[in-house]
C-alpha cells in the first residue's frame, strides 16, 4: 500500500490558505491555446493537458480500458490503453499521458495491436475461465475486449499443475458479492470508495502476484453508495448479491425510468424479465445523478414483490378486511359517501405518489366539494408558504453545487437524505475546494465541514450578522444554503423557514453573486412532495386534524401521520396504494395501486424538474394504475373526471402547472424577495431543541418508505449495518 | 408530447397501377363488382352459415372501411390486396375459418368505455 | 416496381382463366389495363402527398395504431460496461400492455405484438417519419448531454489539493 503523507495534513495546509475555487473561475481566463493532435492522421484540437485517451475520444475513437474511468482519478495501472505515438520508443498509456503539440497517435497500428494483445494475455493468464457461471457474463469488459483485442491463443501452460492464481473471497456486506479470483486489479472500486463514496474501506495489500484488493480485515463496505462498485468493476469480481444467478443481460428488457426512493429523481434503467423487475441500474444524467445511484435505489426492488396489495379489500360486518372486486369496492365507497358533505371529507397523499394520481385525486375531491387535500410531509404554510415555488425548491439545482464555493447545511443529513447529491458535494469539496458548514446534529458527511452548532439560535445569529461564520458567507461569491425538509417537520418549521430565507437573502445581497445565482435551497426527502405542492396540496396533515373528517382518502400515505383518533368517530377510511403498510391497516376499503416501476408517471424532483417513469412490469393481480383507479371511482361517484387517456391527464396537469409536463427541464423560480416580504406577517417563535435529522447513521438509511420496509435486502442491510456499528474494525 | 406539426407537401412518384383518381376508382369498382358476383359461389363452395346477403353486406363493409383514402398508390395497393384475397377465395386456397374470420362472430367484444376496460383489466 | 406488380397480377389472373374457372372475378382489376409491350417503358409519374399513411395497408389492428404511444430515444449506455457503441442509434419503444402469468407453468404471456419490436434508426427524423407513417402517436426524448472534463494524472500528486491520493 503506497502511502504518501496523510491527507489530513495536506487538507489542513490547503485550508489555511483557503481560496474559493470560483474566485479563479469568475475571472475571465484567457482562452487557452488549443493543441493540435493527430489521431490516426485525423486532426483534432484539444485543450493542453488533456490526456491522449480523451483526445482520441474527441476524434471519435474509443480506446479500450479497464482502470480508466471518467469520474474517477487516473490510475494508469491496467495498461490496456497502450497506443503507439510516433517518435516514441515505447507504446504509451494513453489514459495518463497528456497530449503534446503535433503528437501523432496511432490507435490501430501493429504496435498498438501487439501491445494490447500482450496486456490481454497477461490479464487472462490469471483470470479464471468461468464466464459461463459468472454474473458479469454478457456485459463484461474483459470478455468483450479479449474478443476484440486479445490473441486467439495463449502461452499459459500450467506445467507444474499449480493452477491459476487464486484469491480468497471477501465478505463486504449483504449487497456486494466478491469473487476475488476474477479481480484484475484495476482499482476502480478502491478509487470509487475513497473518492466518491468517501469511505476509506477498500485498498490493496501485497504486491506483484500477491496483490489483493479488499478491506484487509473482514468488514462491511459501509457506504450508502456501495452498489456502484458493481457497475464499476470491469470484470465479475464484484457483482450484485441479490441479483446473483438470476438473469443474463441479453434476456432482460431495459426500461429507462426514474427512481422515487429519494427526492432527487435519479435516472435509472429497470431490467425486466418475465414481468419481474430483475435489477435496477443507473443511467447517466449529468444534471442529477451523474452515473451513481444509492443502494436504496439499486436494491430495494425486491420490496416490490412483497407485501403487495393485489386485490381490493372491503371491511365486512366483523371488521375484517375481505378480498373483493373493484365494482363492489367502488360501490361501497359510493354508498358511504352518500350524504357526506364535502367539508367532512379529507385526503392525504404519501411520498411515493405520482403527479397524475395527485391531479386526479385533487380533481375528484374538489368535485365532491372537498378542499382538505394534504401531503404527509410537512412544509410551512404560513405567510407566503407554498405560494412561491422558490420557497420549496432546490433553486441552485443539484449540478449547481459544482459552481458554489460555500455550502451551509441546515438541519439535514444529505448523505442519507440524498446520497447522490452528497456525492456531488463531496466531488466539489475535492475538486473545487468547496467549503462546507453545517447546523444540526454532527453527522459523518464523508467530507470535512465546519460544525456551527446544533441549535436554532445559530441561524438567528447568522441571519442577524453576528456570527463569525458570516464573514465566510459574505466573502463567498456563490454561496448556497441548503435546508433539509426534515427540520421543517418541527412545530416551529415556519419560523425556521423564515429565518433561513432571511439568512439566504442577506447572504445573497452581501456576497455580490450575480442576479441569477440563487442561494436558498430546500432538500426534500420524498419524491411526490414538489409535485403535490405545485398542484396546490397543503403540506402537512394539520388541516385534517382540525377538520375531524367523516371520510378520509389515503393515497399511498404510509408514514402514519394520521391515526383513527384524528378522525371523527366511525370515520370511513379509503386507502389506495401498492403496499400493505400503515395506511392499509387503518382502512375500511383498500384499492390496490401500482408502484413506480408499474406505471408511466410523472415525478417532480427537489429541483422542480419533472421526469417520466416508464412502465416496466404490469401491476400485480387486480392492481391498476393510480390515476385510472381514481378516474373509475369518480364515475361511480357521479363526478366523472374528464380524462380517459394518459395524454389527457397530462393536458390537465399542463393546465394547472405547465412545469409538470416540461419533462427534464427546470423552470426557474425567482421570487425570493416577495416571498420573504409576504412571510413577515405570520412569524412565530423559534424552538430551543437542537436540529436533529432523523437519519443519522447508516442503519437509519435503508428503510424509509413502504417499498424499502417490505424489502428483505434492505432488512439485511439494516442488520449488517447494526452489526458493523458494534464491530471493532 | 404529440406528433410534430404536419407539413404536407407533394411529390412525384411512379404509379403502382393507376395514373389518376378516376382510374383508381374504376379499379375499386371493378374489384367490388367481382367480389359481389363471387359471393354466391363463396357461400356455396365453403358451405358457411351465412347468406348471400350477409356476405355482400360484409364486402360492402370492408370496402367502406377504406373509403376515406385518397392516396392513389394506397388505393392501388388495397385493390391488389383485395384481388389476392379474391383469387385465394375463388380458388379455394382458403378454408372455412378464413372466411368466417371476416365475421368474427365467436370473438367476445371488448368493452369500449373506460369503466368497462378498467374492470376488464385491459389497457388502455 | 409498377411494372413487376402489374405483370404479376396479370399473370395470376390469366393463369386462373387458363385453369378454366369461368367465374367473373378475373375482370377485377379494370379494363384499362391493356398494357402493350414497350408501353411499360414509358415513365409516367403521378402527384401524391409527401407523407404516405400506410396504416390501411399494414394489417396492424386498429387498437394497436390509435392507442399506442411511442417513445423515440437513444438507448442509455449500459452502466456495467464502458463501451458506447450501443448509444449511437435512435430507437422506438412502445408503451407497455398487460402481461399475465400462465397459472400452470408460470410462463409470461402478452397480447401485445409490438412490445417485441426493436427498430433502430440513424436519426430521430427517420424515427419520427416512421411513426407518422404508421399512425402512432410519439414523443421524442433527447439524449442527455455529457460534459467534457479535462483529466490529469498529476492531480493524484498535487501537494495542495484534495485531489491528492494517499492510498491505492
Amino acid at each position: 500500500m503506497l502511502r504518501l503523507w496523510p491527507l489530513r495534513q495536506v487538507v489542513s495546509s490547503a485550508g489555511a490558505r483557503f481560496i474559493p475555487a470560483c474566485q479563479k473561475s469568475t475571472a475571465p481566463e484567457p482562452a487557452p491555446e488549443l493543441v493540435e493532435v493527430f489521431v490516426n492522421d485525423k486532426q483534432v484540437f484539444v485543450e493542453p493537458g488533456t490526456t491522449v485517451l480523451q483526445a482520441c475520444a474527441v476524434a471519435g475513437i474509443e480506446i479500450p480500458r479497464f482502470c480508466y474511468h471518467e469520474r474517477l482519478s487516473i490510475a494508469g495501472n491496467c495498461r490496456m490503453c497502450l497506443v503507439e505515438v510516433e517518435r516514441s520508443a515505447k507504446p504509451i498509456a494513453s489514459c495518463a499521458m497528456p497530449v503534446m503539440k503535433g503528437m501523432k497517435v496511432k490507435t490501430d497500428s501493429p504496435v498498438t495491436k501487439k501491445a494490447r494483445e500482450g496486456v490481454m494475455e497477461f490479464l487472462l493468464m490469471n483470470h479464471p475461465l468461468d464466464c459461463p457461471i459468472c454474473d458479469q457474463g454478457g456485459e463484461c469488459d474483459l470478455q468483450d475486449q479479449s474478443m476484440n483485442f486479445g490473441s486467439d491463443k495463449s502461452r499459459f501452460t500450467d506445467i507444474a499443475f499449480t493452477g491459476k492464481r487464486a484469491v480468497e473471497d471477501k465478505n463486504v456486506g449483504p449487497l456486494v458479492k466478491t469473487i476475488m479470483t476474477r479481480c484484475i486489479h484495476c482499482t476502480r472500486c478502491i478509487r470509487f470508495a475513497s473518492e466518491v463514496a468517501g469511505v476509506e474501506d477498500l485498498g490493496t495489500t501485497g504486491r506483484g502476484n500477491e496483490m489483493q484488493v479488499g478491506t484487509y480485515v473482514e468488514k462491511m463496505l459501509q457506504s450508502e453508495l456501495s452498489g456502484n462498485v458493481i457497475d464499476l468493476c470491469p470484470v465479475g469480481a464484484l457483482t450484485s448479491k441479490p441479483y446473483a444467478f438470476t438473469a443474463r443481460p441479453w434476456e432482460t428488457r431495459k426500461i429507462e425510468s426514474i427512481d422515487v426512493m429519494d427526492a432527487l429523481g435519479s435516472n435509472i434503467v429497470v431490467s425486466m424479465r418475465t414481468n419481474e423487475v430483475m435489477r435496477v441500474l443507473p443511467r447517466v444524467n449529468e444534471d442529477i445523478n451523474e452515473e451513481w445511484i444509492s443502494d436504496k435505489t439499486r436494491f430495494a426492488y425486491d420490496g416490490l414483490k412483497r407485501q403487495r396489495l393485489t386485490t381490493p379489500f372491503l371491511k365486512d360486518a366483523n371488521g375484517q378486511l375481505m378480498q373483493t372486486d373493484w365494482e363492489s369496492a367502488f360501490l361501497a365507497i359510493a354508498r358511504k359517501l352518500q350524504g357526506v358533505e364535502g367539508s367532512q371529507m379529507a385526503a392525504v397523499a404519501g411520498g411515493l405518489v405520482d403527479a397524475e394520481a395527485l391531479t386526479s385525486l385533487k380533481d375528484l375531491m374538489n368535485r365532491l366539494g372537498c378542499e382538505t387535500l394534504c401531503t404527509e410531509e410537512i412544509f410551512p404554510m404560513d405567510g407566503s408558504g407554498t405560494d412561491f415555488r422558490s420557497n420549496y425548491l432546490m433553486n441552485t439545482t443539484i449540478a449547481g453545487v459544482e459552481e458554489a464555493d460555500v455550502v451551509l447545511f441546515i438541519g439535514t443529513n444529505p448523505r442519507f437524505e440524498a446520497p447522490v447529491f452528497n456525492a456531488r458535494v463531496r466531488k466539489s469539496w475535492i475538486h473545487n475546494d468547496l467549503k462546507v458548514a453545517m447546523i444540526g446534529a454532527p453527522v459523518d458527511l464523508t467530507y470535512e465541514y465546519e460544525h456551527l452548532g446544533e441549535t436554532v439560535d445559530v441561524i438567528e445569529k447568522l441571519a442577524g450578522g453576528n456570527h463569525p461564520f458570516c464573514k465566510v458567507l459574505e466573502s463567498a461569491k456563490r454561496p448556497m444554503v441548503v435546508m433539509g425538509s426534515s427540520c421543517l417537520q418541527r412545530s416551529d418549521g415556519s419560523a425556521l423557514h423564515f429565518m433561513v430565507s432571511t439568512l439566504a437573502n442577506r447572504v445573497k445581497a452581501a456576497s455580490g453573486a450575480d442576479a441569477e445565482w440563487r442561494v436558498l435551497n430546500v432538500l426534500h426527502r420524498v419524491a411526490s412532495q414538489v409535485a403535490a405542492l405545485d398542484l396546490g396540496y397543503s403540506a402537512g396533515v394539520s388541516g385534517v386534524r382540525e377538520a375531524k373528517p367523516q371520510m378520509l382518502f389515503l393515497l399511498g400515505a404510509d408514514e402514519g401521520a394520521i391515526t383513527r383518533s384524528d378522525l371523527a368517530d366511525g370515520a370511513f377510511v379509503v386507502y389506495q396504494g401498492h403496499h400493505g403498510d400503515q395506511g392499509a391497516q387503518m382502512a375500511d376499503v383498500i384499492l390496490p395501486g401500482a408502484a413506480y416501476t408499474e406505471k408511466d408517471a410523472t415525478y417532480v424532483n427537489t429541483e422542480g424538474r419533472a421526469q417520466l417513469t416508464r412502465q416496466a412490469v404490469t401491476p400485480p393481480g387486480m392492481a391498476r394504475n393510480d390515476w385510472k383507479v381514481l378516474r373509475a371511482l369518480s364515475e361511480l361517484l357521479g363526478v366523472t373526471l374528464p380524462y380517459d387517456k394518459l395524454q389527457e391527464v397530462r393536458q390537465r396537469m399542463a393546465e394547472i402547472s405547465p412545469t409538470l409536463v416540461r419533462v427534464g427541464e427546470i423552470e426557474e423560480a425567482n421570487f425570493f424577495k416577495q416571498a420573504i416580504e409576504a412571510t413577515k406577517a405570520g412569524k412565530t417563535s423559534l424552538g430551543k431543541e437542537p436540529l436533529v435529522p432523523p437519519q443519522q447513521v447508516l442503519k437509519d438509511f435503508y428503510m424509509t418508505d413502504s417499498i424499502t420496509r417490505a424489502s428483505p435486502t434492505m432488512a439485511k442491510c439494516v442488520q449488517a449495518a447494526t452489526e458493523a456499528e458494534s464491530s471493532v474494525h | 408530447m404529440a406528433s410534430r406539426a404536419v407539413q404536407q407537401g407533394f411529390k412525384q412518384v411512379k404509379p403502382i397501377l393507376s395514373t389518376n383518381h378516376h382510374e383508381a376508382k374504376r379499379r375499386v369498382l371493378n374489384l367490388y363488382k367481382a367480389w359481389y358476383r363471387q359471393i354466391p359461389y363463396v357461400v356455396k363452395d365453403f358451405d358457411v352459415p351465412i347468406s348471400v346477403k350477409m356476405g355482400r353486406e360484409k364486402v360492402r363493409e370492408m370496402f367502406n372501411k377504406n373509403k376515406h383514402i385518397t392516396d392513389i398508390r394506397t388505393i392501388d395497393l388495397l385493390v391488389i390486396k383485395g384481388q389476392m384475397e379474391l383469387v385465394e377465395t375463388a380458388q379455394i386456397w382458403k378454408q372455412r375459418p378464413h372466411i368466417m374470420k371476416y365475421f368474427e362472430d365467436t370473438v367476445n367484444e371488448r368493452p369500449a368505455d373506460f369503466l368497462g376496460k378498467f374492470y376488464d383489466g385491459h389497457d388502455p | 416496381m409498377a411494372a413487376t406488380l402489374t405483370s404479376r397480377l396479370f399473370g395470376q389472373i390469366s393463369s386462373s382463366v387458363r385453369n378454366g374457372i369461368r367465374r367473373s372475378y378475373a375482370a377485377a382489376s379494370g379494363g384499362t389495363m391493356t398494357t402493350q409491350p414497350g408501353e411499360e417503358d414509358k415513365v409516367t409519374t403521378i402527384t401524391v402527398e409527401d407523407k404516405m399513411d400506410i396504416t390501411p395497408l399494414t394489417g396492424v389492428p386498429e387498437e394497436h395504431i390509435k392507442t399506442r404511444l411511442v417513445r423515440i430515444c437513444v438507448p442509455a449506455r449500459n452502466a456495467m460496461q464502458s463501451g458506447t457503441y450501443g448509444t449511437r442509434r435512435w430507437k422506438i419503444e412502445f408503451d407497455v400492455r398487460e402481461r399475465w402469468e400462465n397459472p400452470l407453468m408460470g410462463w409470461i404471456s402478452t397480447g401485445d405484438p409490438l412490445s417485441n419490436t426493436e427498430v433502430t434508426f440513424s436519426s430521430k427524423d427517420d424515427a419520427m417519419a416512421f411513426c407518422e407513417k404508421n399512425g402512432w402517436e410519439f414523443f421524442v426524448e433527447e439524449p442527455k448531454k455529457t460534459s467534457f472534463k479535462k483529466k490529469s494524472y498529476g492531480d493524484n500528486f498535487s501537494w495542495d489539493k484534495r485531489t491528492r491520493r494517499s492510498t491505492k
